[in-house]
């Protein structure tokens, strides 16, 4: 085995003595940053630097308006996600008869919205009809009315 | 399998290596401290020391190994309950500064903003680009009037009283640039409104485009704070403020009272916040420890007889009566999420409250009592 080094030094004098030989560092290219206003929903507002152009960003979703983040706000718990309108136009050609126990209350009215009168909110026949089962379900008197429908929910699906 | 006393002694001398590897170093020193005494009451007994006689005879009940009665002290808790900073704190001009310098100086150490991969040629966006970038010559709308790369790209500090790295005019900047302003107010006719003719005013007369007002952000000065308002929670919003209440003495204290029966210091003062403030305050409690103290000495060391009566809150506590030689206040941190004290039906004869910062609480606070609690209040 050839000897590695003419002069052997200790870990010990190696660190006592700096060693600061030049070397080539390269030239980190960083992008572009830009100050943004940061809008959250509830209007607090923060600067932050990021790449994006844009001088203010409006958030619509964060921790101020998400029921994790705030567990005491009740109106924040009872809000319902109606995307594309979908459950607006269920509930006026069936009714709210089909509404979970929670949104019986009436709905929360959204940002920018009023809050519609109970006897303004749509009534249809088939609110009656669908609300006939739910009331005497609490009742406790009708196992045998449920249980029709479902079977008839089933034959539904099987005809097709 | 129980371990049997004599190889329980051995674990714990000191020179046993398994000893020292499995037992932390606290256990061990209390250990040794306990078998150091043992040894020493061991000696005693065998040999009385003269010099103690008269006091040994006079208290010669007691045995020696015991020490004398302790003495008994109130114990009571006291919740601090206080609403953490809703907003960072100010910047100090040297930050301002620094802060202004660096970002001028990232002008020329980052690589130049790529227009094109943000703003397409030919779409409505581009040309308004264009127009913003040349009125203030730089990308960046935080850092005033600079050109990097320019032949003024040498002078990138900026002279005394400049506002250009205040919070407030970069946000202001910022909003200007949203609602397609100038970041800087500049002669009428740069404005945001097109110079060319309107077919119905007539050639050479401005067209009033459509303004987009974006509203600014509310001032981090709040109406409380320009009142001083002591009783709102929204005054000094990049601050700790804290519940003081005036007790019936007069004295502005936290809210403290005894801990009664076996309750524990967590649920005492959760007791004694709600007998105090009332329901009405959604609060959380933080740990079971305290954090911090205050003990007072009766004076003239003589105790006084207290009256306990049984709280009606408390299940586990009893008529009693106590001699009592001070009282040992423990403090409990508690958060504040909603909602505002009411003394009107405390159980204290509480008269007043405030919400007050660290400072305002040194002012309205007794000196040795402020001496137990400074240490455990927030500067911010």
């Amino acid at each position: 085995m050839l000897s590695s080094s003419l002069r052997p030094t200790c870990h010990a004098c190696a660190l006592r003595q700096q060693i600061r030989h030049a070397s080539l560092l390269r030239r980190p290219k960083r992008p572009y940053t830009f100050t943004q206003l940061i809008t959250l929903s509830d209007g607090s507002t923060f600067t932050h630097r990021t790449t994006s152009p844009q001088p203010i960003y409006r958030s619509t979703k964060d921790t101020k308006n998400s029921a994790l983040w705030n567990p005491s706000s009740q109106k924040l718990l009872n809000v319902e996600e109606d995307e594309a309108g979908r459950l607006k136009r269920f509930r006026r050609r069936f009714g709210r008869g089909f509404d979970a126990e929670a949104m019986e209350q009436g709905e929360e009215a959204r940002e920018g919205e009023e809050t519609l009168d109970q006897s303004q909110q749509d009534e249809s026949l088939l609110d009656l009809i669908s609300s006939y089962g739910q009331t005497a379900e609490k009742k406790g008197e009708a196992a045998g009315v449920t249980e029709e429908a479902k079977k008839s929910g089933k034959g539904k699906g099987g005809q097709k | 399998m129980n371990a049997a006393p004599q190889s329980a002694r051995r674990i714990a001398s000191a020179n046993n290596a398994f000893f020292v590897d499995t037992v932390c170093f606290s256990c061990r020193n209390r250990l040794s401290q306990q078998s150091r005494r043992h040894a020493a009451t061991a000696a005693a007994v065998s040999d009385p020391p003269p010099a103690t006689s008269p006091q040994a005879s006079s208290r010669a009940a007691a045995p020696i190994i015991a020490k004398g009665p302790r003495k008994a002290y109130r114990l009571m808790a006291a919740p601090v309950l206080s609403r953490p900073p809703l907003l960072t704190r100010d910047l100090n001009s040297f930050e301002k500064a620094f802060y202004l310098y660096q970002k001028r100086l990232n002008e020329r150490l980052a690589m130049p903003f790529s227009r094109y991969f943000y703003y397409n040629k030919g779409t409505p966006a581009d040309p308004e680009w264009k127009r913003k970038l040349q009125a203030r010559k730089t990308p960046s709308r935080d850092i005033g009037i600079y050109d990097a790369y320019g032949n003024e790209g040498w002078n990138d500090e900026v002279l005394v009283g400049d506002r250009t790295g205040e919070r407030e005019s970069v946000v202001e900047a910022l909003i200007r640039d949203a609602e397609g302003k100038s970041i800087v107010e500049e002669s009428e006719k740069d404005q945001g409104a097109v110079t060319a003719g309107d077919a119905q005013l007539g050639e050479g007369q401005r067209r009033e485009t459509t303004k987009i007002e974006v509203e600014r952000p509310s001032s981090r000065e709040t109406e409380a704070d320009r009142s001083g308002d002591v009783k709102s929670l929204n005054r000094k919003l990049d601050r700790t403020l804290y519940l003081l209440v005036k007790n019936h003495e007069g004295r502005w204290r936290f809210p403290e009272d005894r801990v009664y029966g076996r309750e524990n210091l967590h649920q005492a003062a959760e007791r004694i916040l709600i007998q105090s403030c009332g329901i009405n305050m959604n609060t959380w409690l933080v740990g079971n420890h305290p954090i911090g103290h205050h003990a007072h000495h009766y004076p003239s060391q003589k105790p006084i007889v207290s009256k306990i009566s049984a709280n009606a809150l408390v299940g586990t506590s009893k008529e009693s009566e106590k001699e009592e030689f001070g009282e040992k206040l423990f403090f409990m941190k508690a958060r504040i999420m909603a909602g505002q004290p009411d003394l009107g039906s405390n159980a204290y004869g509480l008269q007043e409250w405030a919400w007050l910062a660290k400072e305002e609480v040194d002012g309205r606070v007794g000196r040795s009592y402020w001496a137990s609690v400074k240490n455990m209040l927030v500067e911010r």
